[in-house]
């Protein structure tokens, strides 16, 4: 069970590293924000699982399983509501190549 | 569909508390009754929702966040960075509140895919690059979105 555990955990580790390095990489607000989405729905979900798996099955483990379903549910919604600020601002989407 | 509300409501409160004294449990009781008791009444969707499809939907939604995730990985850690950002206007058939939101909330949750506007029956999406508009552009999540909904009779 620890194993599973702290396979989750390293595997949404590489998430959030892979997600910062994107944020640092990518050119603008646009793209950056997917990077912010690999951080959210795979890097902090895969941690708070593996939490949840070395907790067992416990009050606490209820409540990472509360937390898990509200970064999913509300992630996306602070991600939109970014991205449509930004694009209802006029900032350029850059299609095609970007520098 | 109130006594629901505040069922869930108490529960969620016994979960936070950690605690069981009759005061802990009676104060619960006491909001959560209040707060659905104040609650507006809404108006009820005429979509009904399929518990059973959701179930089924969530790991499909799961591995697709995983098989993307890693590619946007991949993308972000070529030493060419091989970005090709645009903006794909999607046409879908859903335009209920609930099926909107589910999409929209899908889109934005699988890393490459963002939602940047939402009307019904049009979402405008921002996608890193070609590959990952594709399952969009053949409306797979649409489809599995819909058999969740199904159009129910309702007022």
């Amino acid at each position: 069970m620890t194993v599973l555990a702290i396979g989750l955990i390293v595997f949404g580790l590489f998430f959030l590293i892979v997600g910062s390095i994107g944020m640092l990489r990518l050119p603008n607000v646009f793209v950056r924000a997917h990077a912010l989405s690999l951080t959210d729905s795979l890097g902090a979900v895969l941690v708070l699982a593996g939490l949840a798996v070395y907790q067992g099955l416990s009050m606490n483990f209820l409540k990472i399983m509360v937390v898990l379903i509200l970064v999913y549910l509300l992630n996306p919604v602070i991600s939109h509501a970014t991205i449509r600020a930004a694009h209802r601002s006029g900032l350029r989407t850059s299609e095609g190549k970007t520098e | 569909m109130r006594i629901m509300g505040a069922i869930l409501l108490f529960a969620f409160w016994l979960l936070l508390s950690d605690s069981f004294d009759p005061a802990r449990v009676g104060a619960g009781a006491f909001f959560a009754g209040l707060v659905m008791w104040l609650q507006p009444a809404r108006k009820t969707s005429t979509h009904k929702f399929s518990w059973l499809a959701a179930l089924g939907y969530l790991p499909w939604l799961t591995g697709r966040i995983l098989k993307s995730g890693l590619h946007v990985s991949r993308l972000i850690l070529d030493p060419k960075l091989p970005i090709s950002p645009r903006l794909i206007h999607h046409h879908t058939e859903l335009d209920g509140d609930g099926e909107l939101v589910v999409l929209g909330n899908s889109i934005t949750l699988t890393p490459g895919t963002i939602t940047v506007e939402v009307a019904p029956g049009e979402l405008v999406v921002h996608a890193i690059d070609e590959a990952s508009s594709v399952d969009l552009r053949e409306g797979v999540l649409d489809a599995k979105i819909g058999r969740m909904f199904s159009r129910g009779a309702g007022t």
